[in-house]
């Protein structure tokens, strides 16, 4: 009954205006840490030229800070600025960073995989109820049509461990869990169906690697699926090295990937990337109780070995 | 008196194309998105939606085999392909952005070598264009000096009428062909007023002073600016109906293998990674700006073209928000 009341009461979509608290927090923490010389520049979100586009922004001086945003077009997680992958942004010194409470995951795990020291970055959170899905309609309130998959089943809205937290949170409506219920489907479909369903997809991958530039944890100088003496991973899409590249992908970020689903939205081939993510992060939670980007952890359970170790599986 | 063409004459045509063993490519559903693909049947067409890549792979296919080679006890057999092998084509429903694609990209491939693999198939193939009644905010061809009802590059160009059907416009022999081999499907008729072409919303560019501006600013701070947010995926170049850059890898087992093209981008990290380890472009401005140098200053200075349509793929793919129009309106403001 309780549930069924709540239920009647969510609004249908999220009042936005609470986004522009956050933008003025944003706007006047950066520019108070660029002023007092805290930090070299502030990494966040800036309007793009299109009506309803946000894109990120490294930005050095007060002035500039006044353009900072935050609004649901700010879906990139800007964690990936402040990995070895960045390096001309992370020579410029002490930095700040804009972080939802999903991109607050991916930096706790990089500070886990000591690529980031809390004591260098400032971490400015935002309340976020939720940002647009890819190619949603950007005109219309944020809601059940266009708000992102990762959005509504979001249990990080209010942002842990930031130096100061951003804007408020609305009151937040209710949404159907549409990729849980998509794993589910996957999970219930027979092994030889469920192949199929993956081959179609990387069918189609072009090899573009958005996936790996956007992921904060594809940080590697040398990836093995750039290596060529001896090749390991066929450089050319294909099918048998899609498939190789999407499954050296899901392993290698077990119990790393923090769930941003940056891989997917960045995928120009509308691959869903991030259900392999969070099917490798149920094993992992199933597997060995471990959840990735709660806290910073320097081992996950694929990168340590134990003396006590479950090998029953070895056969 | 001008030749028309219903919609169910156009999937007949494509119906009998295919009938006749000619490859017909058009935008097709493929899982969520619209790609230019192989279509089985007229029915596949999807007329209302730009393809998420450019048509640019029915010359210039994502991956090619391009030799094989084999290890036996007599030594080493190489075997080449054969470019006469490759299927005589029709692209149908290419928007004028992906029409007029192959005429500037025929420069690069037929200048000091000539690419056999492109120029076989692009000698065997038709382009059926048509022109766009609607765009979006990520469209800016007429900035570039296109539109939206521009027939360059198509054989036989459709204009949508006003109460359904097309204007055919046969641009050159090879629409005059297709007009004459099927004559049944189209009809002599008064045409009808054609639809409002689409009206994409960004300002004519100057692109000799983009040109002039690139000319002298090699080294700007602009470059920094506009690309440190750069992630350096390859979506931009691989959605462009105008890039054309190419690897060239051998892949295949220990007795066995395949000489491969396929594309590549200038934004990779390791695009121009030397095998000595130098990187010349050793950061991703270097990389963006060689991205925006190759489009409107060095094409344009060995050919005469501007390597840029306005399709907007690229501004709708990218991951990080990087606006070539934005970038170009800001550099012809310099």
């Amino acid at each position: 009954m309780i549930d069924l009341a709540k239920k009647i009461e969510a609004p249908a979509t999220i009042d936005i205006t609470a986004y522009a608290g956050a933008t003025e927090a944003i706007r006047a923490e950066a520019a108070k840490l660029l002023t007092e010389g805290a930090v070299a520049a502030v990494i966040g979100y800036i309007p793009g030229r299109r009506n309803g586009t946000a894109i990120p922004a490294i930005v050095t001086s007060p002035e500039k800070a006044q353009e900072l945003i935050f609004s649901p077009a700010c879906v990139n997680n800007l964690a990936l600025y402040l990995t070895r992958a960045k390096k001309e942004v992370k020579g410029k010194g002490r930095l700040a960073v804009v972080a939802k409470g999903c991109d607050m995951r991916a930096l706790a795990g990089l500070m886990g995989e000591s690529q980031l020291k809390r004591e260098d970055v400032v971490i400015i959170g935002v309340a976020c109820a939720g940002v647009y899905g890819s190619g949603a309609d950007r005109d219309a309130p944020l809601a059940e049509k266009n708000i992102a998959r990762k959005c509504r089943e979001c249990r990080v809205h209010a942002p842990e461990g930031a130096d100061v937290v951003a804007g408020s949170l609305p009151p937040l409506p209710e949404f159907s869990p549409v990729e849980a219920e998509e794993l589910a489907r996957l999970e219930a479909m027979t092994p030889a169906a469920r192949w199929a369903f993956w081959k179609e997809h990387f069918s189609r991958c072009i090899r573009c690697m958005a996936c790996r530039s956007l992921c904060p944890f594809c940080y590697c100088e040398q990836c093995i699926c750039d290596r060529n003496r001896p090749q390991a991973v066929e450089a050319t899409p294909r099918p048998a090295g899609n498939m190789a590249w999407h499954i050296v992908r899901a392993m290698h970020l077990a119990g790393r990937c923090a769930g941003c689903a940056e891989c997917e939205r960045a995928c120009p081939m509308d691959i869903p990337l991030n259900l392999l993510n969070r099917k490798m992060a149920r094993e992992l939670k199933e597997l060995y109780g471990h959840e990735a980007g709660l806290e910073p952890k320097e081992k996950g359970p694929l990168n340590e070995y134990r003396e006590d170790d479950d090998q029953s599986f070895i056969k | 008196m001008q030749k028309t063409i219903t919609e169910q004459n156009l999937r007949a045509l494509i119906d009998l194309l295919v009938k006749k063993g000619t490859r017909v490519v058009g935008p097709r559903r493929a899982g969520s998105i619209t790609l230019y693909e192989p279509l089985a049947s007229g029915g596949e067409l999807i007329l209302g939606e730009l393809p998420r890549r450019s048509a640019k792979e029915a010359f210039f296919p994502l991956c090619e085999n391009i030799l094989s080679f084999e290890k036996t006890t007599e030594g080493v057999k190489v075997a080449d392909v054969d470019p006469s092998q490759f299927p005589e084509t029709v692209i149908v429903g290419a928007r004028p952005c992906d029409a007029a694609a192959p005429g500037i990209l025929d420069a690069v491939f037929s200048w000091d070598y000539k690419d056999k693999f492109y120029l076989e198939r692009r000698r065997k193939t038709t382009i059926i264009g048509l022109a766009c009644t609607s765009c979006d905010d990520a469209c800016f061809c007429t900035s570039v000096g296109l539109s939206p009802a521009d027939p360059r590059g198509s054989d036989l160009f459709l204009t949508p009428l006003e109460g359904g059907g097309y204007a055919c416009e046969a641009v050159t022999e090879k629409g005059e062909k297709l007009l004459a081999e099927f004559p049944q499907l189209f009809t002599d008729a008064e045409a009808a007023k054609a639809l409002p072409q689409a009206e994409p919303a960004g300002e004519k560019l100057d692109l000799a002073r983009i040109k002039s501006w690139l000319d002298g600013n090699f080294e700007n701070p602009l470059w920094a600016e506009i690309s440190e947010r750069c992630a350096g995926c390859g979506a931009c170049a691989f959605v462009c109906p105008a890039c054309h850059c190419f690897d060239i890898v051998d892949e295949g087992g220990e007795t066995k293998g395949c000489r491969r093209k396929s594309w590549d981008a200038c934004g990779f990290g390791k695009f121009t990674n030397h095998a000595s380890g130098h990187n010349p472009r050793d950061a991703q401005p270097k990389r963006y700006r060689n991205r925006i140098m190759h489009k409107f200053k060095y094409y344009d200075d060995k050919f005469g073209k501007t390597l840029c349509t306005g399709c907007g793929r690229c501004i709708r793919a990218c991951p990080v928000g990087i606006d070539i129009a934005a970038v170009l309106e800001e550099i012809s403001k310099k």
